[in-house]
């Protein structure tokens, strides 16, 4: 690819870049969120137009202009969600787009050469069984084997361990090492340096919509790549987890949950989930995603009825408040999806700011008192560093990591406003890059000094381990083990994620 | 403070423009389309415009008519962009203006042998109004919240009960038996709202109106209740979120919308029609008001400023539909082409200026 250049209005999301990838290689594209490393592979796969450059695969120029275009020249990408029929079985999605005849399918065809194609790269995928039935790592597995089985001898993987256990992100790793030795290109789009350094041949680095280089694996190492990756900013500050309780650890807990059950109407069921949260402590909630986490974050902050067992709040039991009591009483909740259920899209900044505090901040009973809301969204663009051109345009005019950067001051707000009590982070970080992550993290940690208790949900253990006191995992909406920090085995957290009860834990 | 405060006004002038201009060319282009229309039946265009307008503002019976055609067209729009401001689609405003109508013809005949005089008996009249409308509202609200039924249904099927209710009431127990027709006895004198140009005919109705949609409008954006809705409506799922509780609102939504309309409904017996009758929700051979209502908060975008200048558009066009027909031979119906036209050009022009611009 050749001087590729995309922009989307006035955003200039690539500019001139050049990128090679050999046979046989597993090629790295290393940059923060928003570096310009999915828009250019999302080119090269025909999801976006290039608006200047050219492409040529084997020397030869070609033109992509659709999924279709890259599919017939052996691209395929897997994208960092997994995108198929979860009703349909693992054969009919892999098959699906290369149906053959119009009218006739013939499964057993498929079926069979299918299974060949997947028994030649060593991936076992039970064809039959319906998507929703398998873990993610066989989802992924299977997206992997459609794009081989459309022809593809281009694989691009984008972000693909996020949702994957270590075990699972091991066995990825080797098979996309034997997918390079039989001749395929592999890229791979990240931005975890371990990941890079652990298992690629070449590094391309990117950063704000430019190409920084490409380094072979053995010029590379941490410290170079993360100065490539952020320019002469430098590196956030080294994240240094504190060590011991920050606040005095007596009376009661924050958070304790005792026995707490709720039903499968909700989405996944808790079973008997008892844990506490200390004052002052960040408690980890470890899992693939999709066993309870969302429904455990909705639970403690009273989205969901629960069906047994207690909540208390400082010693006060709570399950039977309303949300809006609970924000008053101090829980304050970092929702998972910014957009589903983050933001008002259409409504002002200020007017976003002020959800969940909205019954508690104004002064005159039942009044909106806009110059309050107003002066709110000025202050927290200020501090959160949020970029907006002020804080009356519309919500949905900001780009997603600002959103994140909003609803993180939005919940830190309430908290603040609310005693600093009780934080749930559901996945506080997903999306943003390595600055404005590593800027969550510190509010977190401030508000672990102040004494309130964090409960930090996130599928990347990484995180969890630089950042908890304490991990639980949950596993089908079950807590399976838990591990006291500072130091964890990642291999046996990621055990109990996978669904096999520990001896030893807890 | 100049500095925000300028960027504040330098947003809202925008915003102005943008609206000024979507609006100017859609009614640049709805004229267009109308005069193709008139040409093609072999009308003056010019005469015909000229038409609309001076039987609708010329005259003052014309403007007196206008004014009370205004008073449902607005009330009734109001009721649908206050559904749609919080997510809900309210179809039921002509079943809601019946509702209205039987609650004020009721409260009117129940009240009758106690000589109230009219500042009493009219403001109870109307809240018998505005209480029927609100049942007929909270019907499809509480279907909402507790059997999660979709309010467009139960609200449409609620038109045909109070069409066939007041159908029930006009030829049955509150016929006037000297009328010979579907019509109720005459309402007390003092339950008659009273008229602002009495020579010309035109009641107080289009003030309720109008200090409704400025109610609406304080509601929205300067009460907490009306900034829930506003989230409600605009993310349900975040709004729940933050805490608001979303059937509450939905409970608070659809009666208002039911109220708003049965106002409308009690105002055309109080103050038109002195009688409950079929045919309360718009004149012969032209829409009802309810449908017109969905296009008036279509094109006023749900705002109640827009509401207003959009409802008074509308009843121009609907009292001027008369003389068309009269005067240069075109059929009455044509005024509703031509609204459907300003409806369309609207949504156009708005759809090409907003991929334009995204």
């Amino acid at each position: 690819m050749y001087g590729i250049r995309k922009s989307f209005g006035q955003v200039v999301a690539l500019d001139g870049v050049d990128f090679e990838a050999g046979k046989g290689e597993i090629h790295a594209l290393l940059g923060e969120n928003g570096a310009g490393k999915t828009t250019l592979m999302n080119i090269l796969s025909g999801l976006y137009r290039l608006d200047e450059g050219q492409i040529s695969i084997d020397r030869r120029e070609v033109s992509i202009h659709s999924p279709r275009d890259a599919i017939k020249a052996g691209i395929g990408m897997v994208h960092q969600h997994v995108e198929l029929i979860s009703n349909f079985t693992a054969l009919e999605n892999i098959l699906l787009g290369r149906e053959g005849s119009r009218w006739k399918l013939d499964l057993d065809a498929h079926r069979s050469s299918a299974e060949k194609l997947a028994a030649s790269y060593g991936l076992s995928i039970p064809l039959s069984e319906p998507i929703k039935s398998l873990p993610a790592g066989i989802q992924q597995k299977v997206e992997i084997l459609k794009a081989l089985y459309h022809g593809a001898d281009t694989l691009i993987l984008d972000e693909p361990t996020t949702m994957l256990t270590p075990l699972e992100v091991d066995g990825l790793f080797s098979t996309l090492k034997s997918f390079a030795k039989g001749g395929l290109t592999v890229i791979f789009i990240t931005h975890k340096i371990k990941e890079v350094l652990d298992n690629c041949d070449r590094i391309t680095v990117f950063r704000g919509g430019l190409k920084i280089d490409t380094i072979s694996r053995e010029a590379a190492s941490r410290e170079k790549l993360v100065q490539m990756m952020m320019g002469e900013r430098g590196a956030p500050p080294e994240n240094k987890r504190p060590t011991g309780p920050s606040a005095a650890l007596e009376g009661s807990p924050t958070l304790s949950v005792r026995g707490m059950y709720t039903s499968a109407e909700w989405g996944v069921p808790l079973k008997n989930i008892t844990f506490d949260i200390p004052r002052g402590l960040i408690v980890g909630l470890a899992g693939v995603s999709g066993n309870g986490q969302k429904e455990l974050a909705e639970a403690l902050a009273g989205l969901i009825e629960i069906e047994k067992g207690d909540i208390h709040l400082n010693g006060t039991g709570v399950s039977k408040l309303s949300m809006s009591a609970r924000i008053a009483r101090g829980i304050s909740l970092l929702p998972q999806d910014r957009i589903e259920e983050g933001i008002l899209p259409s409504l002002s900044l200020s007017e976003n700011f002020v959800l969940g505090l909205h019954p508690h901040i104004f002064k005159r009973r039942g009044i909106f008192e806009q110059d309050t809301a107003n002066e709110l969204g000025r202050n927290a663009i200020r501090e959160f560093n949020i970029l907006a051109k002020n804080e009356h345009v519309p919500a949905a005019h900001l780009s997603g990591g600002n959103i994140q950067k909003m609803i993180v001051a939005r919940s830190m707000m309430l908290s603040h406003k609310t005693g600093k009590i009780l934080m749930i982070a559901n996945n506080p970080t997903r999306g943003l890059d390595v600055m404005a992550a590593s800027f969550v993290h510190g509010r977190l940690r401030e508000l672990r000094s102040h004494g309130a208790g964090v409960l930090l949900i996130s599928e990347d253990l990484d995180e969890l381990c630089s950042m908890c006191d304490q991990i639980i995992v949950i596993h089908s909406g079950e807590i399976f083990g838990s591990f006291d920090g500072p130091e964890y085995d990642i291999y046996q957290i990621g055990v109990l994620m996978a669904g096999q009860k520990s001896e030893t834990g807890s | 403070m100049a500095g925000p405060g300028a960027i504040r006004l330098g947003e809202r002038k925008k915003a102005a423009l943008e609206f000024a201009i979507t609006y100017s060319l859609a009614a640049a282009l709805s004229l267009i389309c109308g005069a193709i229309f008139i040409v093609a039946f072999g009308g003056d265009v010019l005469v015909a415009f000229g038409t609309v307008l001076r039987s609708s503002l010329g005259t003052w019976g014309g403007f007196a008519q206008t004014l009370n055609k205004f008073c449902p067209l607005l009330l009734g729009s109001l009721a649908v962009a206050f559904g749609m401001r919080g997510g809900h689609f309210n179809i039921g405003v002509d079943g809601q203006i019946y509702a209205g109508a039987i609650g004020m013809t009721g409260t009117a005949f129940a009240l009758q042998g106690l000589n109230l005089p009219w500042p009493i008996f009219v403001p109870l009249g109307m809240l018998g109004g505005i209480l029927a409308g609100l049942f007929w509202g909270f019907i499809p609200g509480i279907l909402r919240v507790r059997f999660q039924v979709s309010e467009i249904f139960v609200t449409v099927m609620l038109n045909f009960v109070a069409l066939y209710l007041v159908d029930y009431l006009a030829n049955g127990p509150w016929n006037d038996p000297m009328a010979g027709e579907a019509i109720t006895l005459p309402i007390p004198d003092a339950s008659v709202l009273p008229q602002v140009m009495p020579k010309s005919g035109a009641h107080f109705g289009f003030i309720i109106a109008l200090a409704a949609a400025a109610g609406m409008y304080f509601l929205m954006t300067r009460t907490i209740i009306g900034y829930e809705i506003r989230a409600v409506g605009d993310n349900p799922k975040a709004a729940r979120f933050g805490g608001i509780n979303v059937n509450r609102v939905t409970l608070i939504i659809m009666p208002t919308c039911g109220a708003l309309a049965g106002l409308a409904g009690a105002i055309e017996v109080s103050g038109f029609h002195q009688s409950l009758l079929l045919g309360l929700t718009g004149s012969e051979g032209a829409p009802n008001y309810g449908a017109m209502a969905i296009l008036i908060a279509v094109i006023g975008r749900n705002n109640p400023l827009g509401v207003t200048v959009a409802a008074a558009v509308f009843a121009v066009l609907l009292s001027g539909s008369d003389s068309l027909q009269r005067s240069i031979g075109l059929p009455g119906a044509a005024v509703f082409v031509f609204q459907a036209i300003i409806v369309l050009t609207v949504l156009f022009v708005q759809a090409r200026r907003n991929t334009s611009a995204g």
